[in-house]
């Protein structure tokens, strides 16, 4: 058996290391191997020089210290995919866009630098939809990424690339990043932990921009576990990040040796989540774990999220309004592919145009409605409003968590789908995210974590959501469920 | 009585609005190397190398507001009279350009950090109040270099914190547009947070300029004459536009919204866009930077450390030393030149000067031949030879009659060059008046039997030729002779 | 209250893609221009439904967390960075320059 696929967990891994059955540099080219062979298409850039290098690092540390330095490097020798809008100083980054197909950056995001420097192994850049636009990993300049689980069959988005190499286990845990639910959609379809963090929890120095009021880069993994051990290395105030919070972290990892009290938790069920265009299996699915946690003694309280319907719009002018500006820098003027006949242009507005002829069509889609939602005469009615509404609907979750520790649902209404089954409509997607885009509206932290298969056998994801910054609880109370109860 | 500034019945209106570069160490929104020593630019470091990943717009790079930067632009807000957001928030400016690398500019639109301040200029016709609508913070674009067949981008500048200051449309003459400039730019260096070099771009101003039919209360559009950066140019800029919009309604034209730039060769502004100003910025929060939360204690203690303002260092040196408002509104033109004043005072006066009378020669020398040679080489006077102590000594000379006022000029010449003490100088340059009468008499007596004539209607009654006869002396002696004595000579041998 | 002006789909037109279009510098072509049209039509309809609500008491919200000046991060020191330089002691960011020359990122004629 295939090395890579043997073990489950960062624990699992730095025991094997401990017995000397497993070394870093051994794994690390059994993982490699994996990923030129998987026809996932999940891999951007594979990493391997740097990779190698690091695993060699890694052998002669544990060489010297003799068993794998945990307090100094909590992720010793753990493979990582880092989705391919983090920048990587030397390492090709492409956000999965010809605009930047050649485009080396001079400088590497916080939270790689964060996870390398805590031991952690870059393997390579996984697949995204371009810009991170888009919930199928269908919009990716360089193809689109294959369901592990079932390859005519979408990975999700925008983090798909990541997902399906964590389910695959191409990795040992993957970044990913999330606007509107771009690490927990994907990581429902594909069948694994996904983790959004509070707004302002994780640093969002070197994510390349979509929605910079939205944006989080969180951890995908195999399991709860290990999803706290990557938060407590990458969490926490960055000063070159304006809007990370310097709000205290908590000890993620070792808050889930702490037992929960079952009877004391008030679950959520918002009724609009429940509402029409619900797949019926996703539904049983997702009311099955609730029963459980009722069975557990928790008390299950029916809220209302009345605002919630106004989710997506909000979004799709929001989202898109700070994407519009923030893809001004595609410009072929400091970086970036120049088209053919670019550098000939007779003025610049010509020159522009060819460079940023560059991007895919749903990103023109995007940037177009929101160049239109900030311009003049339009901006109060579109941009403007759409903020106001953001904050009813962060109301709505302020109300609601007075009564209830946490709110759960699904997070997407249906299982994968085939892959060119519903890129034609750009508006049939969007209604795709109705579940996930309130997290970020309002700054929460969310987290997907399988809770069973449809009938064909594919994954659904169970979402839970908590007040800001209280990931701690968060990720105990997944844990808790995915520890004691088996997924069917 | 108001003398307005009338071009053919119609009346002209100038609002201002001043770019001026903060001398702070590093960048608005990251830590690159913001200015040079003296203000100079850091745009003429090599190319691009005072940059990063923030400046130039990388993907993923984000922008961290520079505290000092708000520091300064409170001062500015303070030193005017306005009034202090203490919740301000910036905004995205949308456009295309080159030396833009984001394709937006960090500015502020709706929330600026000061708001609703005034200055009192100077004009002809008295004290004038010119309100100032707001001042906010923004960062600098880089620079274009443009060749032949192509244009290349230099970042350096880019990032450079900036205050804009945008006065009302109330200024009605080039003549108050000069005087709202350079008490503006007095303020802001005297503060410190503007080196004040013009000539590298520190303090920009861009006018804009209507006319309308005199007594009319309908605005003209306007025109917007861009980047001049010398308070001549702006006032040639716009009595040239001025002049220009009246021409163009009087033949039956309309005035376009558009920018203009001023050329100071051929004296004339021209229009810089071909099609009419139809720029959308689509201006929003920029959500990558959070609101600026002030605390009021903050904004106390930084009113506490202004300095003294150029209209309070007016007065009082004005009351204090006996000069007069003109001379006074001259040394506190820049904060450096009326601490040289004040220093010079304060040496000579411990010297044994008296005060008044040394301060008007020193203010005399100041505002005449000083200003001249510092204008001509255009430097501070923090960078010339010339010291408070020399001037000190000069000014004890001066008034003991040492040496003539025309000496006291050779004097500051020699020192500007050398640095050598105003003693050594007098001394070689042989520029020592000659104040006593028995010395003197002989060249008087000389001018005297030379000028039968004069002599002769000066004794009848005409007075003014006392002038006459001090210029003939003054030649006969090499100019060494005191005037004084001179006259005392002549109207004692010549008067009964 | 004032009334929100509410953009009825059929103002989306092809015109008005042209012109937003041109704002953000994208070219379009004759079949992306009748495409886009529609498809931003159809999300401006569904994105009207906020035309609705009543927001006239409602701040609009720009970041999810507080405004407390304890929950935002500090202000940044005026401390100045080292020029950033590659190995050949260059300016770094001109390593990834489409086209660079004389240390200075070249583009088409700007005037």
């Amino acid at each position: 058996m295939a090395i890579h696929t043997q073990y489950k967990s960062v624990t699992e891994i730095h025991d094997a290391y401990d017995r000397k059955i497993l070394s870093p540099i051994e794994f690390v080219r059994d993982y490699l191997n994996a990923m030129k062979s998987s026809g996932l298409n999940a891999y951007l850039t594979i990493s391997e020089e740097r990779a190698l290098a690091q695993a060699k690092q890694a052998d002669m540390m544990l060489a010297q210290h003799g068993k794998v330095p945990r307090d100094k490097k909590p992720l010793f020798g753990i493979p990582m995919a880092v989705k391919d809008n983090l920048v990587m100083d030397g390492v090709r980054t492409t956000a999965a866009s010809k605009m930047l197909e050649n485009y080396i950056p001079p400088y590497t995001a916080t939270v790689v630098e964060r996870l390398e420097n805590a031991g952690a192994i870059s393997l390579g850049k996984t697949n995204l939809d371009e810009f991170a636009m888009g919930g199928s990993n269908e919009n990716s300049a360089f193809g689109a990424v294959k369901n592990p689980d079932a390859l005519d069959r979408v990975a999700g988005g925008s983090s798909g690339g990541s997902a399906a190499a964590v389910r695959a286990q191409l990795c040992q845990f993957a970044l990913g990043s999330d606007t509107g639910g771009s690490i927990r959609l994907p990581a429902s379809y594909c069948g694994i932990v996904g983790l959004k963090p509070s707004y302002g929890r994780v640093s969002r120095y070197g994510l390349i921009a979509f929605g910079s009021s939205l944006d989080q880069v969180g951890p995908m993994t195999q399991s709860v576990e290990d999803a706290a051990r990557v938060l407590d290395v990458m969490s926490g105030f960055d000063e070159r990040d304006a809007t990370s919070s310097p709000t205290p972290k908590g000890d993620y990892f070792n808050s889930l040796q702490k037992d929960l009290e079952w009877s004391s938790l008030k679950i959520g069920v918002p009724k609009e989540y429940f509402a029409e265009g619900l797949v019926p299996d996703v539904e049983k699915s997702v009311r099955e774990s609730l029963k459980w946690f009722e069975s557990k003694g928790a008390k299950l309280v029916p809220i209302s999220l009345p605002h919630s319907p106004y989710s997506i719009a909000v979004y799709y002018i929001v989202a898109v309004s700070e994407a519009s500006t923030n893809l001004e820098r595609f410009d072929g003027v400091r970086f970036g592919v120049r088209p053919q006949g670019a550098s000939e242009a007779r003025d610049l507005e010509e020159f522009y145009k060819k460079v940023r002829a560059n991007f895919g069509p749903e990103v023109k889609r995007r940037i177009i409605l929101g160049t239109f939602a900030l311009s003049a005469g339009y901006s109060d009615a579109y941009y403007k409003r759409a903020c106001q509404v953001r904050n009813l609907i962060k109301m709505d979750f302020d109300e609601a968590f007075k009564k209830v520790d946490v709110i759960m649902g699904p997070v997407a209404p249906s299982t994968a789908y085939k892959i060119g089954e519903k890129s034609s409509n750009p508006l049939e997607m969007y209604l795709n995210d109705l579940y996930t885009i309130p997290a970020n509206l309002a700054g929460l932290p969310g987290i997907s974590v399988p809770c069973g298969k449809d009938s064909k056998g594919l994954s659904i994801g169970l979402q839970m959501m908590s007040p800001i910054f209280t990931e701690a609880k968060l990720l105990r109370i997944a844990h808790g469920f995915e520890k004691e109860r088996a997924s069917s | 009585m108001s003398t307005p500034y009338i071009v053919d019945g119609y009346e002209v209106v100038v609002g201002l609005e001043v770019h001026c570069q903060l001398a702070t160490d590093s960048k608005i929104f990251c830590g690159c190397r913001a200015r040079l020593e003296g203000g100079k630019s850091v745009a003429d470091v090599e190319s691009n190398s005072a940059t990063c990943p923030v400046c130039t717009a990388q993907p993923g790079a984000l922008p961290v507001l520079n505290k000092k930067v708000v520091e300064y632009a409170i001062k500015a807000g303070l030193a005017t009279g306005c009034k202090i957001n203490l919740k301000n928030i910036f905004a995205r400016k949308n456009y295309f350009y080159p030396d833009s690398p984001k394709g937006y500019q960090i500015s502020q639109f709706e929330l600026p950090i000061c708001e609703n301040g005034f200055l009192n200029i100077e004009t002809a016709n008295g004290q004038k109040k010119i309100n100032i609508q707001r001042i906010h913070m923004e960062e600098d674009a880089g620079k274009n270099l443009h060749r032949d067949g192509y244009s290349l981008v230099n970042l350096n500048r880019a990032g450079v914190p900036l205050v804009e200051i945008v006065s009302g449309p109330e200024m009605k003459s080039p003549e108050e547009a000069g005087a709202y400039l350079r008490a503006l730019y007095a303020i802001v260096t005297y503060i410190g947070i503007c080196d004040g070099n013009m000539q590298e771009g520190n303090f920009r101003c861009d006018a804009n300029v209507s006319v309308m039919p005199k007594g009319s209360t309908k605005l003209g559009t306007r025109a917007e004459i861009k980047n001049v950066n010398s308070f001549r140019f702006v006032e040639k800029a716009i009595e040239f536009e001025a002049a220009r919009q009246v021409e163009l309604l009087q033949s039956g034209g309309k005035v376009v919204q558009e920018t203009r730039l001023y050329d100071s060769t051929k004296n004339i502004t021209v229009s810089m866009r071909s099609k009419e100003e139809a720029q959308d910025y689509r201006y929003f929060p920029d959500p990558d930077l959070v609101p600026v939360l002030l605390e009021q204690a903050f904004v106390d203690k930084i009113r506490e450390s202004l300095p003294e303002l150029p209209e309070q260092k007016r007065i009082r040196l004005a009351s204090e030393f006996g000069i007069n408002p003109q001379d006074a509104g001259l040394l506190t033109s820049s904060k450096s030149l009326a601490d040289f004043f004040e220093k010079t005072l304060g040496l000579a006066v411990k010297g044994g000067a008296e005060k008044k009378s040394a301060a008007k020669s020193a203010a005399n020398l100041i505002n005449g031949e000083i200003t001249r040679l510092l204008n001509e080489e255009s430097i501070e006077i923090g960078r010339s030879k010339l010291t408070p102590a020399h001037m000190a000594d000069l000014v004890q000379l001066v008034q003991a009659s040492v040496v003539s006022s025309t000496g006291a000029k050779q004097v500051i010449a020699a020192v500007w060059k050398t640095g050598e003490s105003v003693d050594a100088i007098v001394e070689r340059e042989g520029l020592k008046q000659v104040s006593d009468v028995s010395s003197l008499e002989p060249a008087v007596d000389k001018v005297i039997a030379a000028n039968p004539g004069p002599v002769a209607e000066f004794r009848a009654g005409k007075d003014k030729l006392i002038g006459f006869f001090v210029g003939q002396v003054m030649k006969e002696t090499g100019g060494k002779a005191n005037p004084g004595t001179i006259q005392e000579l002549i109207k004692k041998k010549l008067l009964p | 209250m004032s009334d929100v002006p509410q953009l009825k789909a059929s103002k989306v037109n092809e015109a008005l893609t042209r012109q937003v279009a041109n704002l953000a510098r994208l070219e379009l072509t004759d079949q992306e221009v009748t495409t886009f049209t529609s498809q931003l039509s159809d999300i401006l309809a569904y994105v009207d439904q906020l035309q609705k609500l009543d927001v006239s008491k409602v701040e609009p919200l720009t970041h999810p967390f507080g405004t407390s000046i304890e929950a935002l991060a500090p202000l940044r020191e005026d401390i100045v960075k080292p020029f950033m330089t590659n190995a050949e002691g260059k300016p770094k960011v001109l390593d990834s320059a489409p086209e660079a020359y004389e240390d200075g990122f070249k583009v088409p004629p700007i005037i």
